[in-house]
């Protein structure tokens, strides 16, 4: 078990090392001069040369990934060459916003799903299934931007009942941060919603067309066991697997939907250090993203070995 | 010691650009000044249209950052609605000497900073030497002039020249002359962008990057009496019509930035109102000349793929500006809301001229007789940088298809903004749409985009009578002179093209009509310091 465990953690090492490096050089790859992009509309030769001493630009790529990697194991990730704020502050305050965010687009869209999904597949060939079928096309094929704008036209300006805009705390005022979150997270969960109930739909079909069903029917249970107790709890299996392969997609959302309702986290974060080239920040991103998904690797497949001891025997042989 | 008040009134000078308020409608607004009474309380939340950089008057260098910094950090200068130059923290206009090499500043007397400690001549000299002397400062070349500062009293400092150079008083009216607090300087070191602390009718509170920035009332200021809001908050919301949206929903109250698309359903709405002001800056097409090895380098000979016949011969480059219809792109592109532009200075300035302002008329049979004498073969192929924009797209069409009738044709490269000044920088390109927002003395409009070393010429443009007429047109302080000067330059600068000047825009605001006291000048930056919310709103 401690020679798997190790093996894992040396990888993850490498994977990240390898991380930081790609990090490094596809920050500097993207076109255009930071210093110039800091400078803005003033570009005086000597500032620019200022800017890029102050910010070790005018040093080789080699010295100053040894710099930002030996500041990045002290926990320090610069400071934002834009603000001058530190990164890691930055990135404290954008990250509770895209979690919270994230997190109700997914109750949203699970219960829009699962719901439509069942009417769908237990009401076959009526008019509710017409319009549970309407709402997923829908869901997948209108784009973010687009239904952002118009629940924004519809619920803040032509009938202002929620506010077009801004982010507060679950924690500091719930009611009024689930008014907040209410039209963004509607417009981040609506596809993934149209994903959740088309394979509610076709997961409950199959499953209410199984043997085990007709059994429990036979045996005299009411629809609605049948259906929530027996069919529904099989048929999660499949829908849980897809939410969470769907939680990518999730992510690229985010990055639209804070931009269109003014929400500090960090899709609109790392979107506007790229425009402003902002190396420090964008590292920042990067990295924690990165980082996240190393740490997150590395649990499950500790887990894996945990409840399934072949996968640590298997390692242990190649 | 010679008193120059009347001339440095001149030194700046700009006249009629003040802000108007077009009729909104049904709005109790909708005739005459904004004279409503506003009641003390509440928090103005402000759009704004891109972050602002660092929160220090020596290292900011972003448009934007400069209303955030009217909130909470004065200067020795200010301009009035007709852009003159007034003084805001010096008592009175500068004295200078008759050599012109001295500049004396008084300044009034028992100000406080934000953190209660006393403006006094030290700390101004404190400031401006930071200013020049900072490693990183961006206000560098402007005040590159100064050879230094002195403490003449308490009360008194003495700015020394290296030479005359008539736009000080404006240079002292921008980020040059914002004075911080040495107490905070000394506290807070390379950290002052963090908690910037100087004198001003709000004090810095708080800053979320991408997200906000919030000031509060100064109790210390010297007129907090007049000052009606408890905290703005600006928000960063860079899509135009996500910002629009806002300010319709409530979630703001003033929009920077209006969309010229936007205008006429802001006019419709009663609830909103929109402040203009014509700008200070233009809009244009730079033509790379000779700008082979990167800006600030010696002209040369460019090589394919920008060398081309616009490059070698202002008869082309004069051609292509007479295809151009800058009043047919201002009603197409920004429906009328601007205004065609032909050379860098604004005709509001009271330096501008006649001949300043001289234009070719749109005239495509004319273009092709040029091409024709120029012995090119039609059409002339090249190259357009633009932005990515859906404003920029629409402008670079509008350019596209008018210069097909001269007998040019256009490829458009839509560039990211920050690539594309790097590409521009280097030279590799052969026409570029950029603009520049505009300074109160045109020396700022003209100097760095046309001398043959300036800072921002891309074009690699050289002509050394044109250098020669700059120079003087800076050190001199004779308003007819200088004006006489800059006509000059402007005829000598559009025979030879570097720049075809297109548009001028105007600075477009909204404002929810609670809100009143909101000042817009000519030079962009939002004022709030008599803002407030009416009374009964």
């Amino acid at each position: 078990m401690w020679r798997y465990v190790l093996r894992r953690l040396i990888e993850s090492a490498a994977t990240f090392v390898l991380a930081t490096i790609v990090v490094f050089i596809g920050v500097r790859a993207l076109p255009g001069d930071p210093a110039r992009a800091l400078a803005g509309e003033e570009s005086d030769p000597q500032a620019l040369a200022e800017i890029r001493r102050a910010y070790g630009l005018d040093q080789s790529i080699v010295v100053q990934y040894i710099r930002y990697v030996g500041r990045a194991v002290q926990g320090d990730l610069g400071t934002s060459a834009r603000t001058g704020l530190p990164v890691s502050q930055t990135i404290g305050h954008a990250l509770p916003v895209t979690l919270q965010l994230s997190t109700f687009a997914i109750v949203v869209a699970v219960v829009i799903g699962l719901s439509t999904g069942i009417v769908a597949s237990v009401r076959r060939r009526t008019t509710a299934e017409w319009a549970a079928n309407t709402v997923a096309l829908l869901g997948l094929s209108i784009p973010v931007f687009w239904f952002g704008q118009m629940v924004i036209l519809l619920f803040a300006i032509a009938y202002p009942v929620l506010p077009a805009s801004g982010f507060v705390s679950f924690f500091s005022n719930p009611v009024e941060s689930l008014r907040h979150l209410l039209l963004p997270g509607m417009v981040l969960g609506s596809a993934l919603a149209a994903v959740i109930m088309r394979q509610t739909r076709s997961a409950m079909l199959e499953a209410l067309g199984s043997d085990y069903i007709r059994t429990a029917r036979a045996k005299g249970l009411g629809a609605g066991q049948v259906v929530v107790g027996h069919a529904l709890r099989n048929s999660l299996i499949v829908v849980t697997t897809i939410v969470g392969l769907q939680l990518g997609a999730l992510i690229s959302g985010v990055v639209v939907t804070e931009q269109i309702f003014v929400l500090p986290g960090f899709g609109k974060l790392i979107v506007d250090a790229v425009l402003t080239r902002d190396y420090p920040m964008i590292q920042g991103l990067v990295l924690v993203t990165a980082t996240a998904y190393i740490v997150i690797n590395l649990l499950v497949d500790l887990l894996y070995s945990v409840i399934d001891p072949r996968i640590r025997v298997g390692g242990a042989a190649l | 010691m010679h008193v120059f008040r009347r001339a440095a009134v001149l030194l700046v000078l700009a006249a009629t650009a003040c802000s108007s308020i077009d009729s909104p409608g049904p709005s109790p607004l909708s005739a005459g000044p904004d004279n409503r009474p506003l009641r003390n309380g509440g928090e103005l939340r402000v759009a704004l249209s891109a972050e602002p950089d660092l929160l220090d008057p020596t290292l900011a260098r972003t448009l934007v950052g400069r209303t955030v910094f009217n909130a909470i950090c004065e200067k020795l200068y200010d301009v009035d609605e007709k852009l003159a130059v007034v003084p805001q923290l010096a008592a009175a206009l500068p004295d200078v000497s008759a050599d012109g090499k001295t500049v004396t500043v008084k300044l009034r007397s028992g100000l406080k900073f934000a953190d209660g400690s006393t403006m006094d001549a030290t700390a101004v000299k404190t400031s401006l030497d930071r200013h020049r002397t900072l490693k990183g400062s961006a206000r560098t070349s402007e005040l590159s002039s100064v050879d230094g500062v002195d403490v003449v009293d308490g009360s008194t400092v003495a700015i020394r020249l290296k030479a005359p150079f008539a736009p000080l008083a404006a240079v002292l009216a921008d980020r040059a002359g914002m004075i911080m607090s040495p107490a905070a300087l000394t506290a807070q070191g390379d950290k002052f962008a963090t908690n910037p602390v100087c004198i001003g009718p709000y004090k810095f509170s708080s800053r979320v990057a991408q997200d906000r920035i919030e000031v509060v009332k100064d109790t210390n200021y010297y007129n907090a009496a007049k000052v009606h809001l408890d905290k703005v908050t600006y928000k960063i919301i860079a899509e135009p019509s996500t910002r629009f949206n806002n300010l319709r929903s409530g979630d703001v109250e003033i929009l920077d930035a209006v969309a010229a698309t936007d205008v006429d359903a802001l006019k419709s709405d009663a609830n909103l109102r929109l402040l203009t002001s014509a700008s200070l800056g233009y809009q244009g097409i730079t033509v790379n000349i000779a700008n082979s090895s990167g800006v600030g380098q010696a002209p040369g000979t460019l090589a394919a793929p920008y060398a081309g016949p616009l490059s070698t011969d202002a008869k082309v480059r004069q051609a292509f500006e007479l295809s151009i219809d800058r009043e047919a792109i201002n009603q197409v592109v920004f429906r009328g809301q601007f205004a065609p532009a032909c050379g860098p200075i604004s005709p509001d300035s009271q330096l501008s001229s006649d001949a300043a302002q001289a234009c070719p008329k749109h005239d495509a049979a004319a273009a092709k007789n040029l091409l024709s004498q120029a012995g090119v073969t039609t059409p002339v192929k090249v190259g357009m940088v633009i932005g990515t924009d859906a404003q920029a797209r629409r402008l670079g069409e509008a350019i596209q298809a008018q210069a097909r009738e001269g007998g040019f044709e256009i490829e458009l490269q839509p560039t990211e903004f920050s690539a594309s000044l790097d590409q521009t920088d280097k030279g590799k390109f052969q026409l570029f749409q950029i603009g520049w927002s505009g300074r109160v003395d045109p020396d700022g409009n003209i100097a760095n985009f046309l001398t043959t070393k300036g800072s921002q010429n891309i074009s690699g443009y050289s002509n050394p009578e044109i250098d020669s007429l700059i120079a003087q047109a800076r050190s001199t302080t004779d308003l007819a002179k200088r004006k006489d000067l800059y006509g000059q330059i402007i005829t000598k600068a559009r025979a030879d093209a570097s720049i075809i000047y297109l548009y001028r825009a105007k600075n477009l605001l909204g404002v929810s009509a609670k809100v009143g006291g909101v000042k817009l000048f000519g030079d962009g930056i939002l004022r709030f310091g008599e803002a407030g919310f009416a009374v009964g709103s």
